[in-house]
This record gives C-alpha cells, structure tokens and sequence, in this order.
C-alpha cells in the first residue's frame, strides 16, 4: 500500500495508522490522547489531518491508511483544525501554570506555543472542578486542569487492569476521578501521572520538590527489584529528585512501579559520605591502610569473610572477585534484601537488582558461594562488607559484630553500625555500570547526580584496597568497562557488554529545541 | 670654633631647611593641591571631608590625615625572592630626587644653596639617572606581572629621555659657558637689547620646550604614565606596595615635580634672577630674589600640573617615536644651531 | 570588508603639539578658574548631605507584597529564580494544603551580594509579588550571610497589592 504525507510516498503495510505512518517518516502530528501503549480511542481531535479520502479530517492515531492516500498534515484546513481544537480543549482550563509541577513538561503548553498561540476569548466564568485532590497514595487529581484525554482511565482499564478510574459528567464538566469508595493506589499508579499529558494528575511524592526545568537526567536502571526497569535519573540540586521510567520494548514497555519509583529515598537518608576508623572520620586514603592492616591482622586470610552487595554493578563485583582472589579471601557469603511482592505485571519478588551478576562473577572467578546465614557458623574472622541494604539477621548480625569489620557501603544501617572501618561507597546513581536482570538482560545504567562526600565508586575501592594490602601488581583500571575489560573476560555473561548509552532522553522542551538545532 | 666643625653644622642647617623646610613641605602640600586641581579641572570638587573642629577648609585636613592614614595601613608584603631589594626600591625613587637639591641655588651666593658645585649640572644627571632603579627593583621583587611589565616600560622610557634631557641642556651650557648653576644664573642677569632678559627661555626656545617634554617623561607623569597605565598594568611598577612604601613612591614623584621645576627655572627661567635688576646684595634685594625663584617654581610645578590634567597619555609606540625620532634629532639640531651661531657670533 | 577612515590632516602646527597643549592647558585653566571662583560647572552630589533625585523605576531592595490576609503573595512558582541571571534567588515550595491557594513558599532568599539588580525576577513574576520598587539602596553587610534576605525580611519590606491575577473574574 503507498501513502503519501505532506508529499513524500511511503510502503506500509495493511492496517498502519496514519500516525504510525507519519512517525516513520519523521513528520510530527501532535497528539493528546494517543500513546502507543494504550489503545486509541481518539477523542482528543488534536491529530486531525487532511486526507483525500474523506470529507473530513481523519484523526491520525485512528485511521489506518489506504492505498493512494494522500495526507496533509500542515495544510490551511489542518492547521485551522488544531487551532480550534486547541482553543476548545483551553475553554475551561485554569492556566494555572505556575503553581502546576508539569508546567515545562506539559503537552498542553508545547502544543498550544506551537500551534495556537492566541489569547484567550472567553468572557464568562470557567467551570470550576476538584482541585488539588489526593486520589491515592500517590497521586494528586486536579480536575480543572483535565483534558479529558483517558489516558489515565485506559492505562488502569488495560495495564494495571484494576479499573479505579472512569470519567463523570457530560461535556464541558466531565472529568477524571475515581469510583467511589475507591482509591487509585495499585502499584502503577504513578504511571497515570507520567502519561498525564497535562497537570491533571501529579505526584505526590514530587510535588512541589523542583520545577523540572532545573532537573537534569541520566539514563539509569531501577534498583528496586530485579527486573531492571529502565528509568530515567532526574537529579537536581545534588540529589535524586525522582524516577521516570524509559521505554524499553524487551523489559518494562513505557511503565515502572510505584515501589521502585520511590525506591530513591532509601539512598538519601543516613548517607555515608566520609571514611571512618572506629567511628572517627579520617580522609579515605588513611581509612584504606587502616582496613588493610585490620584485614592483614585477621591472620589466615582465608578467615576473611567477603560479603558482597547485591547492588553492586557487574564491575564492582569483578574487581570485588580480582580482590579476593589475590588477597586470598574466603568465600563470598551473599545476602540483599528480602524477597518481596510479586506480580503479572512488572515486580518481581527478589529485590535485589544484580543476583544474577554477582552469582555469575563468583562461578567464573571460582569464588565459592554461601547463604549469609552460613557466616554465623562459618568461623570467620574478619569481614569485609559491602552494603547496607541486606535483610536484618538478628543471629547474623550479633555473630558480624564480634569480628573486626571492613564496611564499604553508601548508606548506614545496622549493619555498618560500629564498623572498625567504613568506607564511603557511591551509590549506582552515581555511578556507571551494568547490571543483569532476572531474566538475563545484561544493562547499562550512567551516573546521574556527582558523588556525595569523599564517596568512591566500589570497583575503585576494591582495587585501591588491594594495593593497601600490599599486591602492588594490579594496575588500577581508570573506569569500569576497563575493570571489564581487563579483568572481567573469564565471565561469559559480561563477554559482550552493552553499547555506551545515548544520553537522557530529555523533556519535550529539550527535544524541540534539539530538533530545531 | 673649628671651622670645618662649623662648615658641616652650617651645611646640615641649610640641607635641614631646603629639605624639611621647603621640598618636604611643598610636595605635602602638592599631594592636596594636585587632587583639588585637578578635582577642579574636571569639574569635581574634590577632597573635601576630611575635618577638624568642623573646619574643612576646601580638604586641606586631607594632607595631613593622608600620611596618617598610609602610615597605619597593613604593609602587605608579597611573597617574593627579593626581599632586600624590595624593601629598598620606594627609597631609590625617593632619595635621587632629594639630592638633587644639593646643587639647587635658591638664592644668590654661597649662602642659599648646599653644595655650590662647579659641574653642578653633570651631579643632577648622575643622580637623575639613578632615578630608574627604584622602578626597576622594585618591580622585579614584586614578583607580579603587571609590575614587571611597568618596570620594564619605566626602564626603556627613562633611558630613552634621558639622552635627550641631556642634549637639550647642552645648548644652555654651551651659551652660558657654565655648568655651574650658580654660573648658569648669574650670565642670566643681563639685558638683551634692552628690553629681554637673558633667560634661556628666550636664547633655547626650542631647547625649553624639549627639555620640559623629556622631564615630565623622566618623571612618568602623563601624558608620559605608561608605566603605571592603570587600564593596562594596575599601577604598573608599584602595584604590589602597600602602605608606606605605596606614599614613598608618589612622593618621590611630587618631589621630582618640584626638582624638574627647580632645575627648569635656574635654567630657562634665570634662577632667583628678578628681570631688569642686575644687582645683588642687600637683605630685602635676596629676599626678594628667593622669592622669584619660589615663584618661577611655583609656576612651572603649575604647568607639569596642568599638562598631566589636560592631555591623555600617549601610546607606547608613540612615545617611543616622540622620543627618539623628533625631541633626540631637534635637540641635536638644536645643539649644532646653537654652535654655528656662536661661532659667528664671536 | 573593513574601510579607510579617514583621518584629519594635521597642519605644521598641530603636528608641532605646542601650541596645542597651550590651548588645551588654556581649557583646563578656564575650567579651573571658573570653578575655584564660584563653582560654576561642578555636577559632583555631596551624597549624605544631598540626596540625588531617584528615577521613578529605579531597581532597589526587593520586597514582597502580601495579599489581603498577610501572606505573601508568591506561590513559589520559581519563574523569578529561572529568569534570574546571577541565579541569588532560591525558594523552597510548600503545599498550603488549601484549593484555593496551593502553592507558597516555605523559604524565600535572596542574595543581596550575587544580585545583579536587574529586575528580571519582578518582570517574570505573574502574581505581582516580588517587587523592586522599595527605593532602598543595597544595604551592606558585615558577613557575607547577612546579604541573604530571607522572606520574612522581604516581607517586612512589603506591603498589600491587591492587583487582580491575569484572566481573573470575579
């Protein structure tokens, strides 16, 4: 079948939609209600085009092609169209733009500066609906400023498939809002705020925090469980300010959960960001002699215990592995969190983000591992510790506390609580590394937000560690694809990483300007 | 009494006076007037607030409290290799300027001035020509760039006039037949045809004109202030002093105001010469002839003072080219002029 | 391309300087002299005993207007902190927990010492309430924290505005 749009001819297949179509040839038809994980049911009338093939406008995210149409998309009628629909879908909007936290992101701003522009002629009340309305645990319904799109209603009616949202009332006072006696708290409720095309629905949990022009992104993997969302860091000010999901078609589509969207928090609270030697702040570089020399002190080095975090990256967990080789360490005793909820849908119920990783460094480097509740029997007498996040063993901890304690970790907990000496670890936001997910998926994840304190990325400490303990043969690698490189080339499932990743997808803003330039 | 004993007490009473009682005086004086001058000039007002018993008198309060203030700042010393010489470069550009008074006759005889030196001319060039290192030392030992870059502009700019402040008094000398200033002076008396003093003014226009150009260069005032260009080079050779050894440095500079005058004045002007009276002798007659020369002083530390309020500096390609290709060439011009006249004069 | 421009021809005369230093020197005395004698061409302001005249827009302290009940008028929309070019404005947004009014400032600083004056922050604001027309100069500071202003003092500067927002009807 051969289309053409705004004159330039195209093969599709049977059943493309004009949209669709339109997006392979690069040509932009601005939308509201239509997104490509959802079903389209085209009540917006934003994507109106011109076709020779009927009368009217066709909307573009419905219609499907036909051979030998031929489709304006900036012609006089289409653009008077989206004038009108613009105008008409603005009538009862409150403009409240600056006290609204899309404002910047907002579809409804980009396309009424790229396509309407005008001010406004009403000359009698808007309506007035619910604002500023918790609908849930997590989001924030502001009815006036809805478009009544569906988009939220069709993701909870075909995604989450729990059907909390539906539409009241009849034309121009019709809006979103739940059933009643019902709240929009499923775990994927959050999504309903990133598809939100305007500030109808927001987060609670980023509310207000920052204008989100002031954020900056990096592309990033979701550490909350271990599927391995792909997500999008949003930092500014120094500190993670949220996740957004990332499209990727072979893992999480467009989506995340909401456990895992404020899975951020737990890396801000009791940061670490000093060494200390018996819990006196010392620089890193005297903090690491003074580990090498309480390791050195634990006599046999194989008593040494090495108990590996499941969020370390592919790279920290081979240079955990080149360390414990040559200094002779035990075996790695692995812990991480605590198995959780799991569903259909995205979350699985190990929550650590890189079991798979770090079990497969440990097989290919020989390194024999076990369960953490083996180190309360195992007769150990030094450990070296990376990680706060390890589920709380109370037979486990009380045996760690008896021994001398290296503790490499980002965050405090009761595990690195009273550590002969702890070492300020970065957290993976602020690193770059891979993780392997559950199902095998081997990702890359870029720094996001600058290292806080003195912290030091893991693969960097392990190897300086090794220098302190005195094998002085191993150069240290100057990033972590070299520790790969270098090191990590016995590990099969790390023989071919992942390419470098594109930088952040950025806010619709950045991509116009982008486009322009 | 001894009367070398008596010599040497006479002479520091007459150095103590000149020194203290006049060149000291007048260049605190001159830190006050040239501000308010040129204040005036730019049509400002100037210092005006420092007071005592709520008498402001026009500022004059500011040349005393000025010193005070500048002996009190911090003395910021910047880490440099040259201590010694850093320390000792404000005294070489204050001291040269001072000694040069040895050989200034304020009045007629031996009696008002210090040393009546027979080649009293050739001491002020040797002496001037010390002048150079205290820029030079003092910004080497900075340790700035600014000040190196003032130093060396200082170097070449005062090595360039000073030929030509010789040459052009080569003329005078060879008019006079004296290199004596005492001797420049007193030929300075007579009458020509009856109506003109004898003044090189009138005999060396030219060398006048030339003489007070390379002078006010040597100086490093403007329109010759490239070595302190403050749009280009900070404060040039002195940005890194502070406090005292900042004062010492511009007073050197008021003090040489006051040198070139006196020098200009014994010169062109006929010294404490008072036109149409060749005579000396008499209390009320010397009196009056000092106060010619203090007048002519007077005078020409007016013009420098003007000059500097009037004209913007020059470039430095521009300078250099003043100096070396019109003021050097007239003044040797200016020389052979004056010789072929002589000679068919006599 | 660059073009000649063309330069005045100097007679003998001028070329010679003297005479016009003379005349210049003669510029400076007159000045001089017309001044000493009367102060005739002086402009200089004797700034404590005198106050100049401040243009009717002249840009000082910032202040922040208040609404009807007291509070302050800003709903920490951040767009005078994004049009700010020395960036010295940082607000802290709160949620009021009202429908009515969303949106305040928890904190609002200014840093006097990074401002630049430039009155971008009161053309960006959409609720009228920052403002630069207090007529204060920048007062001075002994530390460097006291340059920053928080909202109390800015508020303490400021006074009702009952300007209607944009669109309003009431």
């Amino acid at each position: 079948m051969k289309v053409t749009i705004d004159g330039r001819e195209l093969e599709v297949e049977n059943g493309t939609t004009i949209l669709q179509a339109a997006q392979k040839l690069g040509v932009d038809i601005p939308t509201f209600c239509y997104h490509p994980g959802l079903s389209a049911p085209a009540n917006c009338r934003m994507c109106l085009v011109n076709t020779n093939k009927a009368p009217k406008l066709l909307p573009a995210c419905y219609a499907t092609c036909m051979d030998g149409m031929e489709v304006k998309t900036n012609d006089e009628k289409t653009l008077r169209t989206r004038k009108s629909t613009l105008e008409f879908i603005l009538l009862h909007h409150p403009v409240d733009c600056p006290i609204c936290d899309q404002a910047g992101e907002c579809v409804l701003q980009d396309n009424y500066f790229a396509h309407s522009a005008q001010p406004s002629r009403n000359f009698t009340r808007k309506n007035h609906k619910p604002k500023a309305t918790p609908i849930g645990n997590n989001v924030i319904l502001d009815a006036e400023r809805c478009i009544v799109c569906t988009r939220c209603v069709r993701f909870c009616d075909e995604v989450s498939k729990t059907n909390e949202l539906q539409v009241v009332n009849r034309g121009e006072r019709s809006f979103v809002t739940t059933f009643p006696g019902r709240a929009l708290d499923n775990d994927y409720a959050t999504n309903t705020v990133d598809i939100c095309p305007v500030g109808a629905l927001t987060s609670r949990d980023f509310r207000f925090k920052m204008r989100v022009w002031f954020l900056k992104s990096a592309s990033s993997i979701c550490s909350g469980c271990s599927k391995g969302c792909n997500i999008t860091v949003d930092h500014g000010g120094g500190n993670t300010q949220r996740y957004r999901p990332r499209e990727n078609q072979a893992v999480n589509r467009w989506w995340m959960c909401d456990p895992g969207r404020l899975s951020y928090k737990q890396f801000q609270d009791n940061r670490l960001t000093d060494a200390q030697i018996d819990g006196v702040v010392h620089p890193v570089r005297e903090a690491l002699s003074a580990a090498a020399r309480r390791l050195r002190s634990a006599g046999d080095p194989s008593k040494v215990a090495v108990v590996p975090s499941l969020l370390m990256s592919n790279e920290d967990a081979v240079a955990l592995a080149v360390l414990t080789k040559r200094a002779g360490f035990g075996g790695w005793y692995v812990g991480g969190r605590a198995a959780g909820k799991e569903d259909a849908l995205l979350q699985k119920a190990d929550k650590n983000p890189n079991r798979a990783g770090v079990m497969a460094v440990a097989k290919a480097f020989g390194i024999e591992t076990n369960p953490l509740t083996a180190l309360a029997t195992a007769g150990a007498s030094a450990t070296l510790w990376f990680g706060h996040e390890h589920a709380v063993d109370p037979k486990v901890l009380a045996a760690v506390q008896q021994l001398s304690r290296v503790v490499v970790a980002s965050n405090a907990s009761e595990w690195t609580a009273g550590a002969s000496v702890s070492l300020p670890s970065r957290t993976f936001e602020e690193c770059s590394g891979t993780w392997i997910s559950v199902d095998g998926h081997l990702q890359r994840f870029a720094a996001g937000p600058e290292a806080k304190g003195a912290s030091v990325a893991i693969w960097d400490l392990c190897f300086r560690l090794l220098r302190s303990l005195g094998v002085m043969d191993v150069m240290p690698p100057a990033s972590p694809d070299q520790v790969v490189a270098e090191h990590g080339q016995a590990v099969p499932e790390l023989a071919s990483m992942p390419p470098a990743l594109p930088p952040a997808p950025g806010r619709p803003d950045q991509l116009r300007k982008a486009r322009a330039a | 009494m001894d009367p070398i004993l008596a010599a040497v007490l006479f002479a520091i009473i007459k150095i103590s006076i000149i020194l203290l009682g006049y060149v000291m005086l007048f260049a605190t004086v001159l830190t006050w007037l040239e501000r308010k001058y040129s204040a005036l000039i730019q049509d400002r007002i100037g210092p005006n607030r420092a007071e005592v018993a709520g008498l402001r008198l026009g500022g004059l309060f500011h040349m005393i409290a000025d010193p005070i203030k500048v002996l009190f700042k911090e003395d910021f010393m910047p880490r440099t290799e040259n201590p010694i010489m850093y320390k000792m470069a404000p005294w070489l550009s204050v001291v040269p300027p001072m000694v040069i008074f040895a050989v200034i006759p304020f009045g007629p005889g031996d009696m008002f001035v210090i040393s009546n030196a027979p080649l009293g001319m050739l001491f002020i060039f040797a002496i001037a020509g010390l002048g150079v290192y205290g820029s030079v030392f003092g910004a080497w030992a900075s340790n700035s760039k600014f000040a190196l870059l003032g130093g060396l502009r200082a170097t070449a700019q005062m090595i360039s006039y000073e030929v030509a402040m010789g040459l052009n008094l080569v003329g005078v000398f060879m008019i006079y037949e004296s290199m004596s200033l005492q001797g420049i002076i007193v030929e300075q008396g007579e009458t020509l045809w009856g109506f003109l003093p004898a003044w090189g003014l009138f005999l060396q226009p030219v060398s006048f004109i030339l003489f007070m150009a390379s002078a006010i260069a040597e100086n490093k005032r403007a329109p010759f202030d490239l070595t302190e260009a403050e749009s280009e080079l900070v404060a040039g050779y002195f940005t890194e002093y502070s406090s005292m050894k900042f004062a010492l440095f511009s007073l050197g500079e008021f003090i040489e105001i006051i040198a070139i005058a006196c020098i200009a004045s014994c010169m062109f002007l006929g010294g404490w010469q008072i036109p149409f009276v060749d005579a000396t002798g008499g209390i009320i007659l010397t009196s009056l002839q000092i106060l010619a020369f203090l007048f002519k002083v007077f005078v020409l530390v007016w013009l420098q003072m003007t000059i500097r309020w009037t004209l913007p500096r020059f470039r430095y390609d521009q300078l250099m080219k003043l100096g070396w290709l019109y003021i050097l060439p007239l003044s040797l011009a200016n020389i052979l002029a004056t010789g072929v006249w002589l000679y068919f004069a006599a | 391309m660059g073009y000649k421009v063309a330069r005045p021809e100097l007679n003998i005369f001028e070329k010679s300087y003297v005479p016009e230093i003379l005349k210049g020197v003669g510029v400076s005395s007159r000045h001089f002299f017309r001044n000493i004698f009367g102060k005739k061409d002086i402009v200089t302001v004797e700034y404590p005993e005198v106050k100049p005249d401040y243009a009717s827009r002249y840009r000082g302290h910032h202040r922040l207007m208040a609404r009807e009940d007291g509070t302050a008028r800003c709903v920490a929309c951040m767009l005078c902190s994004t049009a700010c070019p020395a960036h010295c404005i940082t607000i802290e947004a709160g949620d009021y927990g009202d429908t009515d009014v969303e949106k305040y400032p928890v904190k609002f600083e200014i840093d006097l010492l990074v401002c630049v004056y430039c009155g971008m922050c009161e053309e960006a604001c959409p609720c009228d309430a920052i403002r630069m027309d207090s007529g204060i100069h920048t007062p001075s500071q002994m530390y460097r924290k006291d340059g920053r202003v928080g909202k109390v003092d800015l508020m303490a500067l400021g006074d009702l505005s009952i300007a209607k927002q944009g669109g309003e009807l009431s």
